[in-house]
């Protein structure tokens, strides 16, 4: 299938894909690349007498599967970042270990009415509706210039069917600049009494597998933690092809308008993010990391390094930070200087070590595919 | 745009409620136009996650002093009032497109609603030093609201309406419109939404109202200004500052947005604050 794509993108061959390319469009960019980042910019880290390994060998580089290897483990949230070039004025876009791209549907959409957002006790509440010019337009766009980033761009992917999803998908396959595609399953099905795909196990399998089927990039699907167990649907998505998890998109919630005559949101429900989630999403990241062996990037009120740490040591192998950059837009790129000293400072040789240390034993040890562990 | 350290210069409540700070932030002071606005960090990450904007009420290149003018809402608001002199806050900005003020324009109408004072308060200082005449017109609720005059240029004229009549004119401030519209080249207006959509509605008559001949070639045989461009709002007659609850303030998160008569949302954050009147639907953007 797709063989006529395969000639335009050769970064796509079975032997390209065994190398750990940082971004799948450029595979010349040799592996060792992010390893002497890290060296260059982590002063803190080389001032250290004390540190048993030097952080030249830091290996923060993070494989999400089908060659898709991040440079660094700290990517940042979908809706969070914009297209990447909002925030490139006080940010150094290509330091981070990915971008989620805002989330992008098949037809333009307006998004709901006013007010999206507010803040809520450590969090905030927003309700966008997805407002986005549609995936063509955004691959005119901005895909030439992701293509000359070096930080690998997830685009975000929703849809209100399943044969949305796989036409999205379809014109985002093979496009230069675009590194993998991250499904936001939290979107009610039309076709399906608008029930979500991602609270039913059988229709997040679906829509996964049909994706699956439409391309052979990348593909990370985004669990809704708005569930009464999320093992059977993160299995479903799972052995249905996805690459790799993120977890966990918002949780829903409302907020009341100054006055209390209705609620305070245009659109009444909204999606609440922020330090607030985060111990429902370790819970989500611990109950996924020991149903499947894939990778999971989780996401949920990443503030400072003591939650990446917390993150990995649940299961995940990577981490999002979303609302946090609306207050702190250099925190990401703080966060990879100091998960990088922090591991020289331990004497690890790799962030990768201290994925699942707080995993019930007798578990298997959680996926970091593409990497060795050390006994 | 740019992130800055600035320290708190002064902080005073000039009325109930309503306090003006006094920010040291040299870049800011000299790199920003009226209309343009800051992202401010709170000091409390863990408890409040966004920034609070500010429109830029005054700058001073020549002391690097910035000041913001706020009432105090709820807890982030309250948070800026316990600052003391010394402390430091986290300045994000400029941000946001400026007012636009036609170069021939020399009568500035600039009218304000309540906190829309600090929308367009600097933009007097601007129209001041550039030589133009200047009228405000300012309405509150009650005398007790009511901007001190002592806090504006001497050249402004300062017109004021009150909802209960303690002060001024008894009634809204668009009413005062119909008086200053054969006066003014140009109005620049914030404040409520209310408020704002009814001048909206006042200034699309006026060229009908006033008899102003269209000059030049028929509509259609020159060049047409694409709407929201920097070139069409100079010529519009009425901008307005537009507020919305905002989440990251750089065009990011899409959070802040205004419908456009045209259809597609437009960002507070990034095409505006400031938009002309015209580009705006004023009424049932999303039904």
């Amino acid at each position: 299938m797709k063989a006529k794509r395969k000639v335009v993108t050769s970064g796509r061959s079975v032997g390209a894909s065994r190398q750990p390319t940082a971004r799948r469009s450029r595979p010349a960019i040799e592996p060792t690349r992010p390893r002497a980042r890290v060296e260059a910019r982590t002063p803190t880290a080389a001032a250290a007498p004390t540190v048993p390994i030097p952080p030249a060998s830091v290996d923060l580089s993070v494989d999400l599967g089908r060659g898709l290897v991040l440079p660094n483990p700290i990517l940042v949230a979908s809706g969070t970042f914009g297209y990447g070039t909002e925030y490139s004025d006080v940010v150094e876009v290509d330091r981070l270990g990915a971008i989620c791209c805002k989330g992008t549907t098949l037809k333009a959409r307006i998004g709901n009415p006013t007010p999206r957002v507010t803040e809520t006790p450590g969090g905030m509440l927003n309700s966008i509706g997805l407002q986005n010019p549609g995936v063509d337009a955004v691959i005119d766009k901005y895909a030439a210039t992701w293509a000359g980033w070096a930080v690998p761009v997830i685009v975000n992917v929703a849809g209100e069917s399943v044969g949305d999803y796989v036409e999205v998908t379809r014109r985002l396959d093979g496009v230069p600049g675009i590194a993998g595609i991250e499904l936001n399953i939290s979107c009610p099905n039309v076709g399906k009494g608008g029930l979500q795909f991602a609270i039913d196990a059988a229709a997040a399998a679906e829509v996964t597998a049909a994706v699956r089927r439409a391309t052979d990039l990348p593909l990370l699907v985004k669990l809704s933690p708005n569930v009464a167990d999320i093992r059977p649907i993160a299995r479903a998505i799972a052995d249905a092809g996805a690459d790799a998890l993120t977890a966990i998109n918002t949780l829903s919630g409302i907020a009341v308008g100054p006055t209390r005559q209705r609620p305070l949101l245009g659109n009444i429900y909204g999606g609440l993010s922020g330090p607030a989630v985060k111990p429902v999403a370790l819970r989500i990241v611990y109950e996924a990391a020991q149903t499947v062996s894939i990778p999971i990037v989780a996401i949920g009120g990443v503030t400072e390094l003591a939650d990446v740490l917390d993150f990995l040591a649940v299961g995940a192998v990577a981490v999002q930070v979303g609302t946090a950059i609306f207050a702190d837009p250099t925190l990401p790129v703080r966060l990879v200087d100091e998960l990088a000293a922090e591991c020289a400072a331990r004497g690890l040789a790799s962030h990768r070590d201290l994925v699942g240390t707080a995993l019930p034993k007798k578990a298997a040890a959680p996926s970091a595919k593409g990497v060795e562990y050390r006994p | 745009m740019r992130l800055a350290a600035a320290e708190l210069v002064e902080s005073r409540e000039i009325l109930p409620g309503q306090w003006i700070q006094a920010y040291h932030a040299p870049d800011l002071a000299s790199g920003s136009r009226a209309g343009q606005f800051v992202h401010v960090r709170t000091g409390d990450l863990s408890g409040m996650v966004l920034r609070r904007p500010f429109s830029l009420n005054t700058t001073d290149a020549a002391t690097g002093i910035v000041t913001i003018h706020f009432r105090v809402v709820g807890r982030g608001t309250d948070w800026f009032t316990r600052l003391r002199p010394g402390d430091e806050v986290d300045l994000l900005g400029p941000l946001g497109r400026p007012f636009e003020v036609d170069p021939r324009s020399q009568h500035v109408l600039l009218i304000a609603g309540g906190l829309g004072m600090a929308g367009v308060r600097m933009l007097a200082d601007e129209a001041i030093r550039d030589g133009r005449q200047v009228t405000l017109l300012f309405g509150a609720a009650s005398s007790r609201e009511v901007y001190p005059s002592s806090l504006l240029p001497d050249e402004v004229e300062y017109v004021v309406a009150t909802d209960d009549g303690s002060l001024g004119h008894h009634g809204y401030v668009t009413d005062l419109l119909p008086d200053y519209e054969a006066w003014a080249d140009q109005a620049f207006a914030c404040g409520p939404t209310g408020m704002l959509a009814a001048l909206a509605r006042l200034a699309a008559g006026r060229r009908q109202r006033l008899g102003v001949a269209t000059l030049g070639r028929k509509r259609g045989g020159g060049k047409q200004d694409p709407p929201g461009s920097t070139a069409a709002r100079r010529k519009a007659f009425l901008q307005v500052s537009m507020e919305q609850n905002m989440g990251c303030a750089v065009g990011a998160c899409l959070g802040c947005v205004v419908m456009a008569t045209s259809g597609t949302p437009q960002r507070v954050c990034r095409e505006g604050p400031v938009f002309a009147a015209e580009e705006l639907a004023w009424e049932g953007a999303w039904s």
